[in-house]
């Protein structure tokens, strides 16, 4: 303040005097202790007594359990107990999604396989020993007798329901859903040209660094059940622990400590946790389960695995006149808790139409239950195969209409005056910068110039190619919208309690939860900024079901929006609550003072008090503050934040590739995107998460495959069939963020985590067709499918 | 994924490992940098009653350049080591670059040369490397020393024909005429991946003619091989379009490639075929000192 002229107005001054902190580039604060080996995972968890667990598996993909011989094990030394699912009958009350959701039939999750099996990898018996090394020494020696059944494996067939997985269903089909609007049949009668076809994203899997792992504790005096989870959704597991045990919730707690990584797939409870818990509680000792890779590739829930047809009508100067779709989604042996088998198939056809105006749009799209791992959450959800098959449709029209593939897109995207658009699907696009993000990655790449060069390198013989595509998401969805349709939870609000304690200290709480992408530092950006305070002021805690009354966690792009909304509102409460006080003891009017850096000051004098010197006036010092200002000023706020609707984002992606005509590798030469995530938190953490859903957008799009044989047996169990991305694979890129105009949803954010893995696949998949001059149908586009497709 | 209970041994010279490994009856296994072992324990593919430990026996950690302009390694030398030793890189360039293929970092710091040719995997480098250079290997037995040709070691996939209770000490790589050309292909989704197919070539440029042709190649195979045909193919004239192109087709024609999630044997064919064409041109430009043009 001293540096500053006197002559400056006041308000001017506090301009340049206020350190912007939203939008700066903050090192992650959670990095030191994650990066030194000192954070705590649940693997990391160890508890007086504590027990371990493993479990006896499903060999069988479909077979009714006539006998289960558990004597052997029980005679290992260490062997603590043994349990099969009677064991928990009376315990246990198995969780059922239902769902409002049009032709939805629900299924049970159990605690262990009942009677019969449903795929490979479910658990059927449970282990309990004195350390993890017995209890699968135990497990080897459980005799169960199987009668195979019948094993559909292919959707396609088992929509028959010749054969049923869940007889109380009635039905494979767990969803059959359709949605449209205007005439199609006339947009298809009028169209110039008509393309598409059948489509196919294959099974994946997220494989997050950490595996899934859960530590749970009964305390037998006070009845209280503490579980420790790698979870992204503490909240929703300690609701649905409470019922499962018959317990209320104020004697459940959840913990989702530090968590290496989700991606979706640790939003779901599992059948693990409620044994661990059922152990634990029948125990009276802890019980430890941590997943090892093996189970992880057939215990854990997997991702997209669709099988879509699906048709675009364009009239001659390429304008899209109408979409078709049906879509049919392998859901795997069980509808997922709580976001049910509608999620993942729905999510295809509500995004479908993309970011274009679709005059007509007809989809319908069915979730079928076959004997194969249950498919769940992961990262961009029903959007990567939306937009692959989107996006491979408006090549093909290019093409067939003779019109280059980025002017194609100029013409049939949204156009700013165009918002709010309501999509085909019913989906509203508020104001975002499809046409900026596009722009931004054209004269990124320098597209023009790059389309001259590609010429040139393939007259040399080269298989050079390039793709462009553009998407749509809808991030940070409100209680208007449920994440998933007609499932039973709120996910449209979160809830921030801040307050500063008698030593001056500020406590951020929140009801969701970290699963690594650095919340604990955007978080405490947002509260220093509308605080005023610095960010090394505010203590995050998160991921603690004790914390607050509700909350449910990190997925659908939402803990930016929904916390970050929640932090701005209570933020600011606190900060004219300490105004005020402080105006007080100070002396002087509230409209006199301002708050920077945990300073209270009045600008143009020297007085001024820190943060901790008016908490300590405010809490210790009797006698300062009248009676009424310490109970009706609390210098803490607790606010929930709704944004009733959610508000698009979106990003367009460029891949120039080359593939090489001997091995039929493909090199990804170049990589750009540009994102509109509305008002940027943390530039790094927003280019981290678009860096990250990139490499795992080139997994999806050329190595990763979750593979069954008709007899439903995963052939891809371990790290070395189901190939992930490397360092190496994952392609140098020139990521951008654009901020068109920002939504009117009480921060300015938009939602961002999933986004990079929703373009990767379609921009490398039109890169490869535009090489190799072909049509692609099917990712992950592998060496032998490329060598085959081309006539080899 | 934990391992089976087993005994542990840990050797101090090769007879105690000998003694331990005859000890236990061909129920024992020999764990160097257990790259390969420890996985296929933790997935209970394997119960050995005891593991014999190797990592103590420091005589066999080296590598010798020897007097004739050839190689002595011992078996418990890293990947790692042979990947930056300047003996391997001045005499056996082709070896030091297969070698940057051979897994990651981590990997090679512990993996061990002993380890993969005792493991034998069809798609691992070391394997056809010593194939590609006639290697000798010196195994150690109850009944003393025994020296094979790297030809013979290898019975098939995952197999060799060392004994129960042999244990493999030296590898020892004659010399290579200098100068020589070489080339080495190797094709992998993943870097660092076992290959879908390797293709390796050393060859000299006598008077013009290609001449002292060794060509190997592997993941088309239960164990890697030399091709005699596809050697005699390019021997005794220049190398040519038409002379790859023979060679090639002699390499397609005498591989049996297996299938796999990976791969067909129709595209490994095809793949090894292509990699042998490339790792020849790579051997000839160096040979006839236009290594610059070499892809």
């Amino acid at each position: 303040m001293d540096n500053l002229p006197e002559d400056l107005p006041a308000d001017l001054n506090l301009m340049e005097m206020r350190p912007k902190i939203i939008g700066a580039r903050v090192q992650r604060v959670e990095d030191p202790r994650l990066l030194t080996g000192t954070g705590q995972y649940t693997a990391d968890i160890k508890l007086p007594n504590m027990a371990h667990l493993a479990f006896r598996r499903s060999e069988m993909a479909h077979a009714t359990i006539d006998n289960i011989d558990v004597s052997a094990a029980l005679a290992v030394p260490g062997v603590i107990a043994v349990y099969t699912a009677e064991d928990f009958y009376g315990q246990i009350t198995p969780p059922r999604a239902e769902s409002k959701t049009e032709g939805f039939h629900s299924t049970p999750i159990l605690p262990l396989a009942d009677g019969k099996v449903r795929h490979v990898g479910e658990v059927v018996v449970a282990v309990v020993a004195e350390s993890r090394y017995i209890a699968e020494d135990a497990a080897e020696h459980i005799e169960i007798d199987f009668t195979p059944l019948p094993v559909i494996a292919d959707p396609r067939e088992a929509v028959k329901n010749e054969v049923l997985l869940h007889d109380d269903a009635g039905t494979n089909v767990l969803v059959d859903r359709t949605f449209g609007r205007g005439e199609v049949d006339d947009a298809f009668s009028q169209a110039a040209h008509i393309v598409g076809g059948d489509f196919r994203t294959t099974r994946k899997t997220a494989s997050p660094i950490e595996a899934r792992a859960a530590v749970c504790e009964w305390d037998r005096g006070r009845r209280t059940l503490t579980l420790w989870s790698a979870t992204q959704v503490p909240g929703v597991i300690r609701d649905t622990i409470g019922d499962v045990f018959g317990l209320s919730g104020s004697h459940v707690r959840v913990i989702a400590p530090d968590v290496g990584g989700g991606f979706g797939c640790k939003t779901c409870l599992y059948p693990e946790e409620m044994v661990a818990c059922a152990a634990a509680i029948k125990l009276g000792q802890p019980v430890k389960w941590v997943s090892d890779r093996m189970e992880d590739l057939v215990g854990t829930n997997q991702a997209f695995d669709e099988y879509v047809h699906a048709e675009l009508a364009v009239d001659a100067e390429g304008h899209i006149l109408g979409l078709r779709a049906d879509v049919v989604g392998d859901s795997g042996a069980y509808s997922i808790y709580p976001w049910t088998a509608a999620l993942e198939p729905v999510q295809v056809i509500s995004f479908l139409p993309g970011p274009y105006r679709m005059p007509a749009y007809a989809a319908r799209t069915r979730a079928v239950a076959t004997p194969k791992t249950p498919l769940g959450a992961y990262r961009g959800i029903g959007r990567p195969t939306a937009t692959f098959v989107m996006e491979r449709l408006v090549d093909l029209a290019a093409r067939a209409a003779g019109i280059d593939p980025v002017e194609m897109r100029r013409r049939n995207l949204v156009q700013p005056h165009e918002f709010p658009y309501r999509t085909g699907s019913g989906l509203v696009w508020d104001r975002v910068g499809f046409i900026e993000s596009l722009d931004a990655v054209t004269d990124s790449i320098g597209y023009d110039d790059l389309r001259a060069e590609q010429l040139k390198m393939r007259e040399a013989g080269r298989k050079v190619g390039l793709g462009v595509v553009c998407y749509a998401e809808l991030g940070g969805i409100g209680s208007r919208i449920a994440v998933a349709p007609g499932m039973p939870i709120n996910t449209g609000v979160e809830t921030a309690n801040i307050r500063i304690d008698a030593t001056g200290a500020i406590t951020a709480n929140f009801g969701t939860a970290s699963n690594g992408q650095g919340l604990e530092t955007t978080l405490a950006q947002v509260v220093a900024e509308e605080l005023g305070c610095r960010v090394e002021d505010v203590e995050i805690r998160h991921g603690d079901t004790s914390l607050m009354a509700h909350g449910s966690g990190s997925y659908a792009s939402r803990s930016a929006v929904l916390a970050g909304g929640a932090a701005t509102v209570s933020a600011r409460e606190v900060r004219a609550n300490v105004l005020k006080v402080a105006a007080m003891i100070m002396e002087v009017a509230e409209s006199d003072i301002d708050m920077v850096g945990s300073r209270i000051y009045v600008p143009g004098t020297d007085r001024e008090m820190t943060l901790k010197q008016v908490a300590h006036t405010y809490y210790q010092e009797m006698g300062r503050l009248p009676k009424e200002v310490r109970e009706e000023v609390p210098l803490e706020s607790t606010r929930s934040f709704d944004p009733y609707l959610g508000t698009a984002a979106c990003a367009s992606h460029a891949a120039l590739v080359e593939v090489d005509p001997v091995t039929w590798g493909v090199k990804i030469l170049k990589y750009a995107a540009a994102e509109d995530c509305g008002r940027i938190i943390n530039p790094d953490v927003a280019d981290g998460q678009m860096r990250g859903g990139i490499a795992q957008g080139v997994g999806v799009a050329l190595l990763e495959e979750i593979i069954h044989d008709e007899d439903g047996q995963i052939l891809t169990a371990s790290l070395v069939d189901y190939v992930l991305p490397s360092a190496v694979e994952v392609p140098i890129m020139d990521v951008m963020h654009v901020e068109s105009e920002n939504p009117d949803n009480g921060t300015g954010f938009r939602g961002l985590g999933e986004g990079g893995i929703i373009g990767a696949p379609a921009a490398i998949a039109n890169a490869i067709a535009d090489a190799l001059d072909i049509d692609i149908r099917e990712i992950p586009i592998t060496p032998e499918k490329l060598f085959r497709q081309t006539g080899n | 994924m934990k391992p089976p209970p087993f005994t542990y041994v840990a050797a101090t010279s090769v007879a105690e490992a000998v003694a331990a490994l005859a000890a236990h009856d061909g129920e024992a296994k020999v764990i160097a940098g257990g790259q390969s072992l420890v996985p296929m324990l933790n997935f209970r593919l394997l119960a050995p009653a005891a593991l014999v430990d190797i990592n103590g026996i420091r005589e066999l950690d080296f590598v010798d350049a020897t007097a004739d302009g050839g190689l002595r390694i011992g078996a418990l030398t890293r990947h790692y080591t042979l990947l930056t030793s300047p003996d391997v890189a001045e005499r056996f360039p082709v070896l030091g670059e297969a070698m940057r293929h051979v897994a990651h970092l981590a990997i090679r710091n512990r993996g061990t040369i002993g380890g993969s040719l005792s493991h034998a995997d069809p798609a691992a480098e070391l394997p056809m490397m010593v194939t590609l250079l006639d290697a000798t290997l010196t195994v150690a037995g109850p009944g003393g020393e025994r020296q094979l040709a790297a030809a013979d070691f290898f019975d098939g996939a995952l197999t060799t024909v060392l004994a129960e209770d042999e244990l493999l000490t030296t590898i020892t790589l004659p010399p290579l005429p200098q100068p020589h050309g070489w080339g080495f292909h190797e094709f992998a989704q993943r870097a660092g991946d076992f290959a879908l197919a390797a293709a390796a070539v050393v060859l000299t440029a006598d008077d013009g003619a290609a001449a002292n042709v060794r060509l190997a190649v592997m993941g088309v195979d239960e164990n890697p091989s030399r091709i005699a045909a596809a050697e005699a193919a390019l021997v005794g004239q220049p190398v040519s379009d038409d002379t790859i192109a023979a060679a090639a087709a002699a390499v397609r024609e005498a591989v049996d490639p297996p299938e796999d999630l990976h791969g067909s044997a129709t595209y490994r064919r095809h793949l090894v075929g292509g990699l042998v064409e490339r790792a020849i041109r790579d051997a000839w430009a160096r040979a006839t000192g236009n290594a610059g043009g070499a892809a």
